[in-house]
């Protein structure tokens, strides 16, 4: 009984944390729309400077818990309602999730910098562990007990709030009808604002409370998870009741906790199971969701997507592949890999161009289905043993197809939902991936046969051999891979130019218009996502490949989101788009941090400020995502309208053609090192723009200018009142002001 | 023409205002004179609600200006208007339904009253609301939901009180009852500009008519004058 | 016999009655109006007949079959199109591809061979649109993204068009030729059915016309009758004297 009540207990005290997490997240969602991707995040970067201040520095706890409270969370909280409110206006769903995201990304890669992940941290319980009450033969500890006193308050505290205090009545009218409460002179902003900085508060104090609560050292990226959940808690209350996200919350917790008391031991999964708990409720509870009347919606979002056609796409296809044929010659083959991957997360990126770019749809995971694909292949398709063992095209095909009918199974319970609830089953899934299926590294008998799933926690990878074509060898290897990114990117733009993709367009844009013209919504997104997912297996395969030897790690969470978030910044309607997000997640950021170790090896006096400089970037790399809010299109939509200004001045183009094969000659001879070629061809070709205006400005800025209306004309020009007298006349106002006795303009 | 010497409360000039790309006003000239009751007259779509969204600041003209006392505010967000004593009550619902009627009365108190002065006013003269003073407004029938709405203007003395479509929905019973407390307000000196479809029953309250069809301020002048038209401009033929 | 037929139709939201118990018709080759005040239940009425809206009670009967439980997909595959009030265009696609992916739509629900592009050349051209067809649906003035979206409409062949303001924001040029297309749609069996505050154009257009006011069908008939209905009188002006 003791045992029971015990666990009990536990539970609770993991519930309260919960509670408070989540309490926090529906504020702001409510009082903002926004869902804060963010808020473990936030939650995790308290927790640390808390440990900080008060283990590192030696502050009283009082002290560090008024600075984290007091201070950090309230600033968190205004900082990112500044920068949200200010963009996201008409943006679509996608935008908005990266926005968060990148926050989120870009605190977990402050977090490392200012943390050495190898260092172990491990926070102690406030008051100790020795203070202890003991209730029913239950010894609980005050930390425990706080934050049960302190999920009781809040959950008091917030009714007051929200019933008894006017800032509380505001929140609640700001959802209701911010118009009206503008017009009642309340500035919604402010009030939501305040949210913000209650919500990040309430995070920075789950933050601070969760870790010794679940033991062991405070990390980055289990933290971050936190908001998951959190999020899992929230959803009990649609997003919406506070008092069901508490009751979320516990029940939440009381399962985690029971789950360890109860469960066989020989169960070795259950700690796995544990992690991705939140994981499976959510999706259960999304499964339940009653789904959304379809309602009119086409507002016109900020994004702007240019379709080219198939000849065009074909036409950089083949350019794409000579590109990379031509700088595979300059680069050391030690780094033909490094190429390799970023073109194989390239393909994966792909799977988002259809899904978001095209269909509006989201998936937050791509490799969750990448990894479901590895794993389908490297169980199904190996021949031969050792070095000689090779991928069969039969593995290749049940991998893909594997990817194709999982993301089938995980859209449909959220299928019928709003896109926001899309992107959580997926990240739900993407979770339940890592934490779950990539840990089972331990061999299991079931129906009389044992195996792993993930054998060993390494899977050793071959590539495929289709006949006499063997892609072990890395050129080959390379030009495969991109000339199957290029075929899949031409496919993709033939595929959107069709009638396929133009229902998809018109999904996006209206679903309440294209159900009005007989679209069966629910078949269209299912076989988009199939195929996405199918795209993202395909990458993932490719990826595994390449590697020839993955972990868990290839496939973790934050990965998939980086590259959804880099997709979107480079452009999540095109193909190019795609291409920009694999290759930096990739390729690029690898390649520049080991640009600047290398250097700094070699310049050991530069050390620490390159050192800066690789986090800056990996910070930055984070917080590039929030710019997104600026330029929703993408970066290389402004790249492409930039561009199409030179069609005027193809001199310009053959010349700067030119100075291309020069810097490539130079690259050739190792005058040029392959880093400083690159950028400096990237340089060429965005300045290229600016540099056609200075010399052909006739021609590039005359092209762009819009033909001044007619009725405009001569409006800039002088206006003396001689002419302004005659008008007057000619139109008969002067008549007028003769029978009113008014003087006349000219007078 | 002669300079009035009080310049008027709210001036419309060539107005013009659109939703996205479509416009919706085309270039409305609108006075209301201190102390007096102007009625925007016309069919569903003529735009009244557009041109009262234009004065309560919840939507910027896309052109021409719009002039408080004389002073241009063109751009005035709907915050700093209800601080400059522009109380608008909207088409619809006024209220919040979410809210409580006496939640609702504190969202309208502010620096011009405070929560007890409100529910003073508001229960005096309208009694059923303190009955249901802890009832969501959204649980309200439709007349208690307007006289909730029209509270706010009871209470905060505004100098200018806007009011759409106060009868949409509404039993003939109720809207004259809420007309009556309107002309209490407009005894008591208060400007007050309101768009209403049923013509007649403003009219006799009304010191000056306005009559609005597609976006054009088609016919300014007193009421009388106007009710003439009425007919044929609302049911056509 | 009709196309469309309500039934006794009433819809509640929370404790608001927003339709009491209507029950009308929509007759094919003719123009019908829906009109009423602010408020008095016509976009309700329009989504119980799209299938947007469920009903709390009543029937909603079309082309013979009980098509009540059905959504808006069912029911725009059997013969049902509308347009919208804010108008819902495909926003990132041009003119003629708006139209184009309404026959792309109805071609993956019928595995008929339609000849698409033809059939979207065809509507164009009736519509009137062939001169703006490679314009981006985002930049034409709203008078003619109105035409745009009954052209996508036509598209599916509907036997029921339904039209919910479709004069707003057009000009008087356009929207009499917009009331011409109106009367060749219906000339050719089609039952058109709109929802429009300008009265003088449904006067005109319409050779049946439905007055709403509260929820409540106060009014059915020609122009003529309509107009002298002192219900409908007193809907639109309110009356003087108030008991």
């Amino acid at each position: 009984m003791t045992t029971f009540l015990t666990y009990t207990a536990l539970g609770l005290v993991l519930g309260a944390v919960y509670a408070i997490a989540a309490s926090g997240l529906v504020l702001t969602y409510n009082t903002s729309g926004i869902f804060n991707f963010a808020h473990g995040a936030q939650a995790m970067i308290g927790a640390f400077t808390y440990y900080q201040l008060d283990v590192a520095w030696d502050l009283p706890a009082g002290v560090a818990l008024v600075v984290v409270l007091g201070v950090l969370g309230p600033a968190m909280g205004w900082i990112q309602h500044a920068l949200i409110m200010r963009g996201l206006r008409d943006t679509e769903q996608i935008t908005r999730i990266v926005v968060t995201v990148a926050i989120m990304l870009g605190l977990v890669a402050l977090a490392q910098w200012l943390w050495d992940p190898q260092e172990a941290r491990i926070p102690g319980m406030l008051f100790g562990v020795d203070r202890t009450v003991t209730v029913l033969g239950v010894v609980l500890r005050y930390h425990e007990v706080l934050c049960l006193v302190i999920a009781v308050a809040l959950a008091v505290g917030l009714r007051v709030l929200f019933n008894r205090s006017r800032l509380g009545v505001l929140m609640r009218a700001t959802v209701d009808d911010p118009d009206l409460l503008s017009l009642a002179g309340h500035d919604p902003d402010r009030v939501s604002a305040r949210a913000w900085m209650l919500g990040s508060t309430l995070a920075v104090l789950a933050g601070v409370l969760i870790t010794p609560v679940i033991g062991g050292p405070l990390e980055a990226n289990a933290l971050t998870l936190l908001v998951v959940d959190a999020f899992a808690a929230a959803l009990f209350g649609r997003l919406k009741s506070i008092p069901l996200t508490f009751l979320g919350a516990i029940v939440l917790g009381l399962m985690n906790s029971y789950l360890v008391a109860y469960a066989p031991s020989e169960w070795t999964w259950v700690g796995n199971l544990r992690q991705s708990l939140a994981m499976i409720v959510l999706f259960a509870i999304l499964i339940l969701l009653r789904h959304e009347r379809l309602r009119g919606t086409a507002t016109r979002s900020r994004e702007r997507y240019e379709v080219p056609t198939v000849r065009r796409a074909v036409v950089w296809g083949g350019v794409f592949v000579l590109a990379v044929l031509a700088f595979r010659q300059i680069i050391d083959p030690s780094s033909v890999g490094v190429l390799q991957l970023g073109i194989a997360f390239a393909v994966i990126a792909l799977s988002q161009t259809l899904l978001t770019g095209y269909a509006g749809e989201l998936n937050l995971a791509p490799l969750a289905f990448s990894a479901i694909a590895t794993l389908v292949a490297f169980h199904a398709g190996i021949q031969g043993e050792g070095l000689d063992a090779r991928m069969s095209v039969g593995g290749l095909v049940a991998g893909v197809v594997a990817a194709a009918v999982t993301g089938a199974i995980v859209a449909v319970p959220a299928l019928r939902l709003r896109g926001l609830y899309l992107a959580l089953a997926t990240l739900a899934f993407g979770v339940f991936v890592s934490s779950m299926i990539l840990r089972d590294i331990q061999e299991h008998t079931l129906f009389g046969k044992t195996f792993a799933i993930f054998p060993n926690g390494n899977l050793l990878f071959p590539r495929l051999a289709i006949g006499p074509v063997d892609l072990a060898d890395d050129d080959v290897f390379l030009m495969v891979t991109a000339v199957l990114f290029a075929v899949l990117g031409v496919g993709l733009v033939a595929l959107r130019n069709s009638g396929y993709g133009r229902r998809l367009a018109a999904m996006k844009d209206s679903p309440a218009a294209s159900a009005m013209l007989g679209q069966r919504l629910l078949r269209l997104k299912l076989t988009v996502f199939a195929l996405s997912t199918a795209i993202a297996g395909l990458g993932g395969i490719l990826m595994s490949m390449g590697l020839r030897s993955v972990t868990k790690e290839h496939f973790v969470f934050t990965m998939s989101l980086s590259l959804v978030m880099l997709a979107v910044i480079g452009g999540i309607g095109y193909v190019s788009g795609a291409l920009f997000g694999g290759l930096i997640a990739g390729a690029g950021l690898t390649a520049i941090v080991t640009l600047l170790s290398d250097t700094a090896t070699e310049h050991p006096q530069f050390e620490e400020s390159l050192g800066l400089v690789s986090h800056i970037i990996l910070v930055g790399a984070g917080l590039a995502g929030i710019g997104i809010a600026q330029n929703p299109s993408g970066i290389l939509h402004d790249v492409f309208a930039a561009q199409r200004r030179l069609a005027k001045a193809p001199e310009i183009r053959y010349g700067a053609l030119a100075v291309q094969c020069v810097l490539y000659a130079l690259a050739w001879f190792d005058v040029l090192g392959t880093g400083t070629f690159v950028l400096l061809s990237l340089v060429l070709w965005l300045s290229l723009p600016s540099i056609g205006a200075a010399l052909r400005p006739e021609k590039v800025s005359g092209g762009s200018a819009r033909p001044v209306p007619p009725e405009l004309i001569g409006i800039d020009s002088d206006y003396p009142p001689g002419l302004a007298d005659r008008l007057d006349e000619q139109l008969g106002v002067n008549a007028l002001r003769d029978r009113r006795g008014v003087s006349h303009a000219g007078a | 023409m002669t300079i009035p010497e009080v310049p008027p409360v709210v001036e419309l000039r060539g107005v013009h205002a659109a939703y996205g790309d479509i416009e919706v006003l085309h270039g409305i000239d609108l006075t209301v004179p201190a102390g007096s009751v102007v009625a925007l007259l016309g069919p569903n779509g003529a735009g009244k609600t557009t041109t009262m969204k234009i004065v309560s600041g919840l939507l910027r003209p896309t052109a021409g200006h719009l002039r408080f006392s004389g002073r241009d505010v063109t751009g005035i967000t709907a915050v700093e208007a209800a601080g400059l004593g522009v109380c608008s009550i909207p088409e619809g619902r006024g209220v919040f339904a979410n809210l409580t009627v006496r939640e609702n009365l504190w969202v309208s108190a502010g620096e011009r009253a405070s929560l007890d002065d409100m529910e003073e006013v508001a229960y005096a003269r309208f009694p059923r609301l303190k009955e249901r003073r802890s009832q969501l407004a959204g649980s309200l029938s439709g007349g208690e939901q307007q006289m909730l709405a029209l509270s706010r203007a009871l209470g905060t003395n505004p100098a200018v009180l806007l009011l759409d479509e106060l009868s949409m929905g509404l039993a003939p019973m109720v809207v004259s009852e809420m007309y009556e407390v309107v002309a209490g307000l407009a005894a008591e000196g208060v400007s007050i500009l309101l768009a209403e479809q049923f013509a007649r029953i403003v009219l006799p309250l009304a010191d000056q008519a306005v009559l609005m069809v597609n976006g054009h301020a088609v016919r300014t002048g007193p009421p009388a004058e106007i009710e003439e038209e009425l007919s044929t401009t609302y049911l056509g033929g | 016999m009709p196309v469309l037929e309500t039934q006794g139709v009433s819809v509640r939201f929370g404790g608001n009655v927003a339709l009491r118990d209507v029950s009308l018709t929509i007759e094919p080759g003719r123009v019908t109006g829906l009109i009423g005040p602010n408020g008095a239940g016509k976009t309700t009425m329009f989504n119980c007949v799209t299938g947007m809206q469920t009903v709390a009670s009543g029937r909603v009967v079309f082309d013979g079959r009980d098509i009540t439980g059905l959504g808006p997909g069912g029911r725009a595959r059997l013969g049902m199109a509308r347009t919208f009030q804010r108008l819902e265009l495909f926003l990132s696609l041009s003119v003629r591809d708006n139209i184009r992916v309404a026959g792309d739509i109805v071609r993956a629900n019928t595995r008929h061979r339609i000849d698409v592009e033809a059939e979207t050349d065809r509507v164009l051209e009736l519509a009137g649109l062939a001169d703006i067809a490679g314009e981006n649906v985002a930049e034409i003035p709203t008078g003619r993204a109105r035409v745009v979206e009954v052209a996508r409409a036509l598209m599916t062949r509907p036997k029921l068009l339904l039209l919910d303001e479709p004069a707003s924001g057009q000009t008087e040029q356009e929207s009499e030729r917009f009331a011409d297309l109106l009367r060749e749609l219906a000339a050719d069996g089609i039952a058109v059915c709109l929802v429009e505050h300008d009265l003088p154009l449904v006067m005109s257009l319409c050779s049946t016309i439905h007055v709403l006011d509260h929820g409540t069908l106060i009014a059915s008939g020609t122009a003529a009758e309509v107009q002298r209905s002192p219900e409908v009188i007193a809907a639109y002006i309110g009356t003087e004297a108030v008991a």
